[in-house]
């Protein structure tokens, strides 16, 4: 397999290997009878630690490419030659709910395009929520401790150390965000995949929140895929792609 | 909330009801038993002889505590009102039959000191020391079976009558009864005042059936019968529609006292001799008549165990020493074949009765069991909807690694932590209102003029209630299982969602 990383920052820990792997992927909605066909075979190849950002149109599959990665949703079966979505060495469209399960809660941090915090739970509960999650309620119990540090450390790196008991509901939509990505940071995944994380923020915020993801990225070697329409964003990036008719182009 | 108010409403109800309904059952139980003693031997009609014999072998039993022997028929009662009813009577021997049964303790008229349970205003006339010498009396008369008459200084031999007979006894909403004295119908179209006080002056005509000794009814046979006090068994049945009468006056007006006799015998001399019968046209073998004496006999024998007897040991024991009996008078007392069925404990004797109530109670419970079902209903709307509310926190926790069965779990937790407070509180509030049903319902009385009890409709003065251990537990628990289903329908639907379905609901 041919590799084409380009090592264009060269303070990230990037290494060659691809973490994630994946070919032929088509998506298909079917809405009644109608049939939306939004992936035509997509292929894309991250390697460990890279930061790969995803361009495109509005409605052009990218929210539905991170799922795909992300093991919410699973690719097409019915095309002549199965998609393969390979990350370390497992083959994600072979594997079982449960694993899948497992994979999202062990490996993946996931930042939505609206935030989707819990309502009733406080900043610091949702985020250490997906150490519930990770650990189960038995693990969590004896993890307890490390947990609740780890995230109020992380929510205090991002500025909301005073913020802690609040709801999300009193929260701006600049600090929503921030406790999303504290919450997808709190298993210490290996993949972190964002959609939009600044999208609906103005700049300064969008910036200072991606400085945030960008030096957690340096720390703690992570890879990135990011979603956005912001092209200075994405010129930040190891590397950009584009979404176009369902497939990816090389920007 | 909403979920569990609504276990908790049903949990008590069910729970009132099944206890309202067992305290009933057990009310009327005992009541049935009151007057029936353990173990009875029947043979009705023309009943048996040298019952005294049985009864002294029963007594000798150290699993028997006392016999009494006792007619039981019926017949037709004049009332001082002029109307005639038919009426169930027994002759007792009464020191004996209240040995064996509570007869003493259901006599009405006599002297209380402590107003009963509902008479809170203290109306009770037995109460009231201006007549305590009266009914001091009229107790001791209703205990010996006897009254004087007032004309001629005799004593006689009374009856005791059931306080629903005479109509004489207004019941009233405390659950006693005020004597009074109503208007009789005369011939002419006019009305007199009838002024008797049953247990003082009151007397009834009492006319039965005479049989003879193949028993056949023969003549009807009339008498005057003077009463002595009047009884409440707890049975209305019982109380409107029976007179206790002595044993040796209904013996002899049924001709089953003891008495020389003229039997009609085979005449084994002639043997192909025939004759036709005079009542039934039939041809048999010639009769010829022989006298001799007839002993005294009884339909029924009551029989009472020592304390803590088995009653089913006590029937057992009471059918061997019958057999005994029968053998020790064998061709002169029913078979002790014949009579195996007819030695019955007080419960097969009222089975019918409470076999009724106890299919009452299963009645209403499976109704209040099917409406209690909507609870189930009720639970998985309320869950459905907070599930659909929760779609997208639910999406959310997919998306973050949450497997489907622990958002099923989630959920299932969540709707028996609500069965559990529900049941608790719902059990608990069923428990206190039955300890306190008759209090809730004086007061229910007194607020709001509401009174669904009325002792002068329901014949039990209070509300009779139990609460079972058992009883609490089972709907307890079964409280909970509601909660439990409602919620998991909801809770496997929910987590089965496709998070990406799920993140994307508004
Ligand atoms: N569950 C679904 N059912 C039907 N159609 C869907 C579903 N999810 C996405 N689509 C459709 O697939 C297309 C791609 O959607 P997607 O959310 O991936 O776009 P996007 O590139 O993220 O757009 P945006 O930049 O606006 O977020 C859209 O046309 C959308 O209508
Ligand atoms: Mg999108």
């Amino acid at each position: 397999m041919e590799r084409m990383v380009q090592e264009r920052e060269a303070g990230a820990t990037v290494r060659s290997e691809p973490i994630l792997s994946v070919r032929n992927v088509h998506k298909t909605y079917n809405l009644g009878r109608v049939k939306v066909p939004v992936l035509h075979g997509v292929d894309l190849d991250v390697a460990q630690g890279e930061w790969v950002t995803i361009l495109g149109a509005s409605g052009s599959g990218k929210s539905t490419l991170l799922h795909l990665i992300g093991g919410l949703d699973r690719p097409d079966k019915h095309t002549n030659e199965p998609a393969s979505m390979r990350f370390c060495n497992r083959e994600l469209t072979r594997e079982s709910k449960r694993s899948l399960d497992r994979y999202r809660a062990d490996d993946v941090g996931f930042v939505f395009q609206f935030y989707h915090l819990l309502p009733e739970l406080s900043v610091l509960e949702n985020v250490t929520v997906g150490g519930m999650i990770k650990h189960g309620r038995l693990g969590y119990r004896t993890r307890c401790k490390e947990i609740v540090d780890r995230a109020s450390g992380l929510l205090d790196r991002f500025g909301l150390s005073h913020r802690l008991r609040h709801r999300p509901a009193e929260l701006s939509g600049g600090e929503r965000q921030r406790v999303a990505i504290a919450r997808a940071l709190i298993n210490e995944p290996n993949l972190l995949l964002a959609d939009e994380p600044t999208g609906n923020l103005d700049l300064r915020t969008g910036e200072s929140i991606l400085d945030a993801i960008i030096e957690h990225r340096r720390d703690a070697g992570l890879t990135l895929v990011m979603v956005t329409h912001d092209e200075r964003i994405a010129a930040k990036s190891d590397r950009v792609i584009q979404l176009v008719d369902g497939r990816v182009e090389e920007a | 909330m909403l979920a569990m108010a609504a276990v908790m409403l049903s949990v008590a109800t069910i729970l009132i009801t099944w206890s309202v309904m067992g305290g009933f059952l057990k009310t009327l139980i005992a009541s049935g038993k009151t007057l029936v003693g353990d173990v009875a031997i029947v043979w009705p009609n023309v009943g048996f002889a040298y019952y005294e014999d049985l009864i002294e072998r029963l007594e000798a039993d150290e699993l028997i505590d006392s016999a009494s022997p006792t007619i039981e028929t019926f017949g037709l009662i004049e009332l001082p009102d002029g109307r005639i009813e038919l009426i169930s009577i027994k002759g007792v021997e009464v020191s004996s039959y209240s040995d064996v049964t509570g007869f003493a303790d259901t006599m009405w008229w006599k002297p209380i000191d402590e107003p009963t349970s509902k008479d809170h205003e203290g109306e009770d006339i037995r109460l009231d020391p201006q007549y305590r010498q009266m009914f001091e009396g009229m107790q001791a008369n209703g205990l010996s079976m006897t009254r004087e008459n007032l004309k001629t200084g005799h004593i006689e031999a009374a009856g005791v009558l059931g306080i629903e007979v005479t109509g004489l006894n207004d019941r009233r909403v405390w659950g006693g009864y005020y004597p009074w004295s109503p208007n009789r119908a005369l011939p002419n179209g006019g009305t007199e005042r009838l002024d008797v006080f049953m247990p003082r002056d009151g007397s009834v005509g009492l006319t039965i059936l005479a049989l003879d000794s193949s028993g056949r009814p023969i003549d009807p046979v009339t008498r005057t019968i003077p009463i002595a006090n009047e009884f409440q068994s707890g049975l209305y049945e019982v109380d409107q529609g029976t007179i206790f009468v002595p044993l040796d006056v209904i013996q002899r007006m049924l001709r089953l006292d003891e008495a020389s006799k003229v039997e009609m015998v085979r005449d084994d001399e002639n043997p192909f001799e025939i004759q036709v019968d005079p009542v039934t046209g039939e041809i048999g073998p010639k009769m010829k008549e022989v006298v001799g004496v007839d002993p005294a006999r009884v339909t029924t024998v009551l029989v009472r165990g020592v304390d803590g007897a088995e009653l089913e040991a006590v029937r057992t024991r009471v059918r061997e020493i019958y057999s005994e009996f029968a053998d020790a008078h064998r061709g002169l007392v029913p078979d002790a074949i014949n009579m195996q069925h007819q030695i019955k404990t007080w419960e097969d004797l009222n089975r019918t009765m409470i076999s009724a109530v106890k299919k009452e109670t299963g009645l209403v419970l499976f109704i209040f069991g099917i409406v209690s079902f909507t609870t189930v209903f009720l639970v998985l709307a309320i869950f459905w909807s907070m599930a659909t509310e929760k779609t997208k926190d639910i999406g959310v926790l997919r998306a973050l690694g949450a497997s489907t069965p622990g958002i099923a779990w989630l959920w299932i937790r969540y709707g028996a932590s609500i069965g559990i407070v529900g049941s608790v509180t719902g059990t608990v509030i069923g428990y206190w209102v039955v300890l306190n049903i008759n209090a809730i319902h004086d007061w229910m009385g007194r607020t709001f003029g509401l009174v669904i009890w009325d002792p002068r409709q329901y014949y039990f003065v209070e509300i009779p209630s139990q609460v079972d251990l058992s009883k609490a537990v089972i709907v307890f628990v079964v409280g909970i299982l509601t909660c439990v289903l409602g919620a998991a329908i909801p809770a496997v639907h929910s987590a089965r969602m496709d998070p990406v379905k799920a993140l994307r609901f508004e």
